[in-house]
């Protein structure tokens, strides 16, 4: 007979708290539950506030992705208000989003991700002296680079936006601010100062070369055509992964949400990956067959959370209700992240989900031939602003060249209600708002991490993190370091999780 | 000796720690290193074993081994019906570790507005507290007689985030015995001793009164926008956000997130006003001379400013 061991287990190097319960048999996981384990209660906090109020509250929900969040809540007020954004606006929306989409990118991966391959876990890896050497916590080369030049390309959010975490720049009807030309060209040297790093350290290569990649064939002949590709980042992260077997672990089931991102606007020399109305077009994947995304699909299950379900046990962000219930080990509840599912299903999001739906060529062949694993969302996670810095810098270009407004101005309504649904760096981030009588009536938040970190739902069927630590081995159970990769793999943030969860 | 130092995460987001990342000069890894800091456990940063963390905790709250400064970020959330619950640690509540841990630490550092006020939850069904304050009332979580091994109160460094200035020089202070001197909030006179106002380059546009009444335009945001410049305390147009800019400059309104009652329960991106005049003056001004030297700056008002046409 087998011994089977339950752990539970909270893990840092996440933004939040996320506690998982494993069971182990045989050095395996068996079953996983995540669980949000703090509630801060963001919807209730916004119930009866000034209709404008979400953009500097729910910035707060999150200290990494605020921008996000601002981008997702000034949505909203456009559709609720019917206001336009003027070209200019959209351009700083989405300069201002790419610049923090890539300092997460960055941070996660090489202060967060690969921290890990420090641990003495790895102490037999070949190449374990030169995983401290790099990433040893503020010591190391590569995380001492990491945290002097991903604070210079948040400058640019601090010049179009006033400041990095937690400005409230984006309003229905674009953005307030009027960047001077200077400002612009400030911005400008900065993106240049990024993009020579990103391609010295992080590629090793020139972005252009870097695109030309389209398949994992393409992928391994760049690794060994200079030493230039092996020694970057990148280069150390396919020779990591190759003896750790990263391309193995925590493999989910290949279900993909994205929200898409970045609104194109009316007139540009930005290239969209195919979709006119925006840069990265929104859908869900599903057995290889990528569908548009209607959000009237989107339900959050409360079967398995912590919240009253005197209701449907399935509801619509429109008509959802956030009233927390239980703690504890009550029955089957174990979390504050309800269950967001898709046309029923549950669904990964980040920056593999977003590429793959959006048809960027070599995460579309990854996601076909290896799937979804630890290996293929960190390397997407890597090379995502490969795509971002060229459009960033078409947008900045633009905004140099034009003198359009930035800003058009709105009839405020006292009633309606809109919904505004945004990649955020982890993932599909949406608001749901209503607006009665100038007040905020409801506002529900669907996060990133609640997709990914999501409690089974009444099918039983587990949530994607769930789903992808089931086999896993480990080799300590009071210590279960294996699952931690798999984990933070999704780079989840569990101070979002809001029902003001930290997801 | 190193100086050991303990980051705990509370009710918060986070944004505390990202803001301290956004350190140029010097950087956070080099403050590490010059202020001689032995950094224990951050949770974001440290690589530790479950075991070695529980390890940790223990040998600290039990004085085995000495904690110089704990900082804390994020309320302390109570709720439900103060159990703590709605934030566990460990499978215990959060707050049980932060006060075990506020007793053995030589200081204590609120980092943002939650920690020291309580902040976002401080009205909410989470039970949100300040370490030592509840919004203006000291008091807070630790009791108003608290003070810290070194015999100080918490210190309070509001901000929503706070600055990473503020932290790196409140530790560094700290560290070479400087006094410190509060406010009657807890907050460094330093940094806090200064209203939010000074510095911003929309300044003339408010001496004039040329107000702002749409986004986008230049002028003054104190009249019609629900800007707080003038009225809370802050060094974010003197030392500037991320080396560059502050929201005041930028055109987005001051939402005063270093006072004890930020979120304000009243909209945002609106002055509350009698006739025009805004409810709220100024720090410390007299309403009456207030309106006798508005009317009149008003008329004093050059052309430039009246048609917008000096930089902000």
């Amino acid at each position: 007979m087998s011994a089977k061991t339950v752990c539970v287990v909270p893990f840092n190097r996440v933004e939040g708290d996320l506690k998982v319960r494993l069971d182990i048999e045989e050095g395996r996981v068996t079953d996983a539950r995540c669980s949000g384990i703090m509630y801060r209660g963001f919807e209730n906090i916004l119930k009866g506030r000034g209709p404008l109020d979400g953009l500097v509250i729910t910035p707060r929900i999150c200290g990494i992705c605020s921008t996000s969040h601002l981008s997702a809540a000034a949505k909203a007020l456009d559709s609720i208000f019917g206001a336009e954004v003027p070209d200019n606006g959209l351009r700083i929306r989405n300069i201002t989003g790419m610049a923090e989409m890539i300092q997460n990118d960055t941070r996660h991966s090489f202060l967060l991700f690969m921290a890990d391959f420090t641990h003495p876990h790895f102490r037999k890896h070949p190449l374990y002296e030169e995983a401290q050497r790099r990433y040893t916590p503020m010591k190391g080369a590569d995380a001492v680079q990491t945290v002097r030049e991903s604070r210079r390309i948040l400058e640019i959010i601090a010049l179009l936006g006033g400041q990095w975490p937690h400005s409230s720049f984006m309003v229905p009807g674009g953005v307030v601010t009027v960047p001077s030309p200077n400002d612009i060209s400030q911005c400008r040297f900065m993106v240049r100062h990024y993009r020579r790093w990103y391609e010295r350290q992080v590629l090793g290569c020139a972005i252009e070369r870097w695109r030309e990649i389209q398949s994992r064939k393409d992928l391994d002949d760049w690794l060994e055509e200079r030493p230039e590709h092996q020694n970057s980042a990148v280069g150390f992260f396919l020779r990591f992964s190759e003896a750790a077997k990263l391309e193995e672990q925590g493999r989910g089931d290949g279900r993909f949400i994205s929200f898409g991102g970045f609104d194109m606007p009316r007139e540009t020399g930005v290239k969209s990956f195919g979709n006119k109305d925006q840069f990265l077009g929104a859908g869900f994947l599903a057995d290889g067959i990528t569908a548009s995304l209607d959000q009237e699909k989107i339900v959050e299950d409360l079967s398995h959370c912590w919240f009253e379900n005197s209701g449907p046990i399935t509801q619509h962000p429109f008509s959802g209700k956030t009233r927390p219930y239980a703690t504890g080990s009550e029955s089957d509840r174990y979390s504050w992240a309800k269950a967001p599912r898709y046309d029923g299903h549950p669904a990964e999001c980040g920056p593999l989900a977003q590429l793959a739906v959006a048809g960027d060529p070599l995460m579309v062949d990854l996601a076909k031939t290896i799937g979804s694993t630890v290996f293929t969302r960190v390397l997407a996670r890597l090379a995502r602003t490969a795509i971002l810095l060229p459009a960033l810098e078409g947008w900045l270009q633009e905004l140099a060249d034009g003198n359009g407004e930035s800003f058009q101005n709105y009839d405020p309504v006292n009633e309606g209600e809109g919904f505004g649904l945004v990649e955020a760096p982890r993932g599909a981030l949406g608001h749901w708002v209503k607006i009665r009588d100038k007040k905020i009536q409801t506002y529900q938040i669907i996060t990133p991490t609640a997709w990914n970190a999501s409690p089974r739902d009444q099918k039983e069927v587990r949530g994607p993190i769930e789903a992808s630590l089931v086999n896993t081995t480990i080799e300590n159970p009071d210590d279960p370091f294996e699952a931690g990769l798999v984990i933070r793999s999704f780079d989840p943030c569990l101070v979002c999780t809001v029902h003001a969860i930290e997801t | 000796m190193k100086h050991t130092l303990y980051w705990l995460q509370c009710g918060g987001c986070g944004g505390d720690t990202w803001s301290l990342f956004n350190a140029r000069s010097p950087d956070l890894a080099e403050c590490i290193d010059l202020l001689d800091i032995e950094l224990l456990w951050h949770p974001s940063i440290s690589v530790m074993g479950l075991t070695e963390l529980r390890d940790l905790n223990s040998a600290l709250i039990t004085g085995k081994k000495p904690l110089n400064i704990l900082c804390i970020e994020g309320s302390v959330i109570r709720g439900p019906a103060g159990t703590g619950m709605f934030d566990e640690a460990d499978g215990r509540p959060k707050k049980d570790l932060v006060a075990a841990l506020a007793h053995q630490a030589d200081y204590i550092l609120a980092v943002g507005t939650c920690a020291s006020y309580g902040g976002i939850g401080a009205d909410g069904e989470i039970e949100a507290t300040g370490l030592h304050f509840h919004k203006w009332k000291q008091g807070g979580f630790l009791g108003e007689s608290f003070s810290s091994k070194k015999g100080l109160p918490v210190i309070n460094l509001p901000g929503c985030p706070c600055h990473c200035d503020v932290v790196i020089g409140t530790l560094s202070m700290l560290l070479s015995g400087a006094e410190i001197e509060l406010n009657a909030f807890g907050m460094p006179l330093e940094w806090y001793g200064m209203m939010v106002h000074q510095g911003c380059t929309r300044n003339e546009y408010h001496e004039y009164r040329v107000e702002e009444k749409q986004f986008g335009e230049k002028g003054c945001m104190f009249f019609y926008l629900g800007c707080h410049g003038p009225l809370v305390n802050g060094p974010c147009n003197k030392i500037l956000w991320n080396g560059r800019s502050s929201k005041t400059r930028v055109g987005v309104p001051c939402f005063g997130c270093t006072r004890p009652d930020f979120p304000q329960q009243y909209p945002f991106f609106e002055t509350r006003n009698i006739e025009g005049i805004p409810i709220d003056l100024p720090d410390g001004v007299s309403r009456a001379h207030y309106l006798a030297y508005k009317g009149m700056a008003a008329a004093a008002a050059p052309k430039r400013l009246k048609k917008r046409k000096t930089g902000i």
